[in-house]
């Protein structure tokens, strides 16, 4: 991101072309005409030289810092500029435009293929395992994004402005994934950190006066050791299962409830059956036996007679046996049986 | 000749220009030296600047510098063994001295390995594990753990709060650090502990930690996934007999108020004439009679009487 011009300029040029020359000198030919080529061979070395080096282009995304013997005398934006050549004025490029950033624990190994980007994390374990409030360990990666917000301070307050801003990160993130318990790390306090960890590197970085601005702290994955994910795993298995066990007893209930409701319904409804056919049946009895009573109060003796003989008339061929028994006697004596012997004539006149 | 002549002078010119003049950068500052003896002040304004052809320059950094150390195994005042890697920034404020005393960066550099390395040996092995890792403002909520169990860890307390923390120990650091470092031309600006871990056997054990960690709790949620069973299918269970049991009481009152209909229906009707009831009901037991029973009646009884008068006739 850095690129000095002038220096470049000035060692690409002139000594190949002084050696030349001595060479010419050393081999021989008139000294006087030599002399000549010589004085015009320099010159328009010199002049070539010159105007090669006293233009720089700056790109859009940069800014360029320019020092005259050393000192800096300003900042250039992006176009072509002009400048002293022969190493009084020198360039320095600096992207401010650009957003730069710093992985920890994982670097981007590949971009070039179609919108696919490999990450490779396996050797930098150093960088991402840390630990937390609870003294377990935790393995974070994370991103920072910085944007050079001033050239001069970048190039000359600090030597490594960018390694320090590694160190930084690094010590910062540490500083309070500490401070937090394992389980909040991994869950709810992702935010909080990058918030945290934002202002803290950039304060810090203030405090060097390094002329960077932290955009964005950027949490990636954060995941326990390697050792320790299956265990963390089977606690997600658990809770799933915790969850499904409750959802089966949940589901007998739902199967139960409703069933036993409408069974509850019928019972009341079958008892509402019974109430209404009882109801009913004994109004009717009622409504047949004062009907019955009414007749048999105008001749009382004849209905009861006829009564009692049209219902043994009705009774008795289904009936298998009929005894008499006589007071004093002491069996009973078998009047009629018809059934055993099959014959069903058993009436008597008297119908 | 002449143009030879004109070619030794002008480079004559440019030898005693080069050896006359030089240029201060703007991250530099710079001593004169005279014979391996510094000449003037210091000079630190960047620009052209000039001095005696047979005296030298010194230049040194301006800018704050880094310091790295190497990571270093140190056992805490609670015994576990863990590796601390510090970082520091410093920058050369007296250039004479500086030079004087240490000569250029590499010399400073192995005077703050000593010396930052056995400051941060000394402070690490008499604190605490939990005070390097834990700021200041730690705090835990013991009730919001995701189980109250973990805090009553043997090896670690989760509650107690650090008598330093993170950044009084690593003020500490730079405190005794700057005391301890004698008169190099140097400032230490800070010194920060960047990375903290265990070594590997200790590492082990603390893995090993964590996971039965995790199978408590795993095997907390599978014994409360059982337990919610057990209460969801009790509360079934009191459901369903409540529903059962309410449908049968409901049951039997709406069959007890018909049967009390039913008998207040057939008291109001049958009380006309109860012995004629009796009459009435006794033949309509008999035509409830079923095939294969026995009908026995008294000689006396009006059936048979009838029936012997017509065997009589």
């Amino acid at each position: 991101m850095i690129q000095s011009v002038g220096s470049s300029g000035s060692t690409g040029s002139g000594p190949p072309d002084l050696g030349d020359i001595l060479k010419k000198l050393m081999s021989g030919g008139s000294p006087k005409k030599a002399g000549m080529g010589v004085t015009s061979v320099v010159v328009l070395a010199l002049l070539a030289w010159a105007a090669l080096s006293s233009f720089y282009t700056v790109q859009p995304e940069q800014r360029a810092v320019t020092k005259r013997f050393g000192e800096v005398v300003g900042i250039t934006d992006p176009g072509l500029h002009f400048k002293i050549p022969f190493g009084i004025d020198e360039v320095q490029l600096v992207a401010t435009e650009r957003v730069l950033k710093q992985e920890f624990g994982f670097r981007t190994a590949d971009t070039r293929e179609a919108g696919r980007t490999t990450y490779s994390s396996g050797e930098f374990e150093d960088e991402s395992l840390m630990l937390t409030g609870d003294l377990n360990m935790i393995d974070v990666e994370w991103v920072v994004q910085y944007r050079i917000a001033d050239p001069i301070k970048f190039l000359y307050a600090m030597r490594e402005p960018t390694r320090t801003l590694r160190d930084i990160s690094e010590s910062v993130m540490r500083r309070i994934v500490g401070n937090m318990l394992g389980s909040e790390v991994l869950t709810v306090g992702r935010v909080e950190i990058q918030q945290i960890a934002g202002d803290e590197i950039q304060s810090i970085m203030d405090r060097y006066d390094a002329g960077i601005r932290v955009s964005t702290v950027e949490m990636q994955d954060v995941v326990p050791p390697p050792a320790v994910q299956p265990a963390f795993n089977e606690v997600n298995e658990a809770r799933q299962e915790r969850e499904r066990m409750i959802n089966e007893a949940q589901k007998r209930v739902n199967s139960e409830i409703p069933n036993a409701q409408g069974a509850a319904l019928r019972t009341v409804a079958e008892a509402e059956g019974y109430a209404t056919e009882r109801v009913n049946r004994a109004e009717g009895e009622s409504v047949r036996f004062s009907a019955v009573l009414r007749e048999y109060r105008e001749a009382p003796e004849v209905t009861r007679s006829r009564l009692y003989l049209e219902t043994l008339n009705e009774v008795l061929p289904t009936i298998g046996q009929v005894l008499v028994v006589q007071e004093g006697q002491v069996g009973p004596l078998p009047l009629l049986d018809v059934n055993r012997n099959g014959e069903r004539r058993a009436k008597g006149g008297e119908s | 000749m002449k143009s030879i002549a004109l070619a030794i002078v002008a480079v004559l010119a440019l030898l005693l220009g080069s050896l006359t003049f030089y240029t201060l950068d703007e991250a530099k500052q710079a001593i004169v030296v005279q014979f391996g003896e510094p000449i003037g002040d210091v000079i630190s304004e960047p620009g052209l600047k000039i001095k005696m052809p047979w005296q030298n320059v010194r230049f040194f950094d301006k800018r704050l510098l880094v310091w790295d150390g190497d990571v270093t195994q140190i056992p805490t005042l609670g015994r576990e063994f863990i590796l601390v890697d510090a970082t520091a920034r410093w920058r050369i404020t007296d250039p004479l001295l500086f030079l004087t005393s240490v000569r250029d960066e590499s010399g400073a550099r192995t005077r703050l390995d000593d010396i930052i390395d056995s400051v941060v040996r000394d402070m690490v092995s008499s604190t605490e594990l939990e005070e390097i890792v834990r700021s200041k403002d730690w705090e835990v909520d013991v009730e919001e753990l995701e189980d109250p169990s973990l805090a009553e860890r043997g090896d670690v307390n989760l509650e107690k709060q650090p008598k330093l923390g993170r950044e009084l120990l690593e003020a500490g650091i730079l405190e005794r650090a700057r005391d301890s470092m004698p008169a190099l031309g140097v400032e230490l600006q800070d010194v920060r502990i960047k990375r903290v871990n265990y070594i590997e056997s200790v590492r082990r054990q603390v893995e090993s930690r964590m996971i039965a960690e995790r199978q408590s709790i795993a095997e907390r949620f599978r014994s409360e996934g059982r337990g919610r069973s057990q209460e969801v299918l009790g509360n079934m269970e009191r459901d369903l007999r409540r529903i059962r049991s309410e449908a049968a009481r409901e049951a039997e009152e709406i069959r007890g108020n018909a049967d009390a209909e039913a008998t207040r229906i057939y008291g109001a009707a049958f009380g006309a004439d109860p012995e004629f009831y009796s009459f009435f009901r006794t033949l309509e037991s008999y035509r409830a009679l079923g095939e294969n029973s026995t009908l026995m009646l008294g000689a006396d009884s009006d059936f048979f009487r009838y029936l012997e008068q017509s065997q009589v006739e």
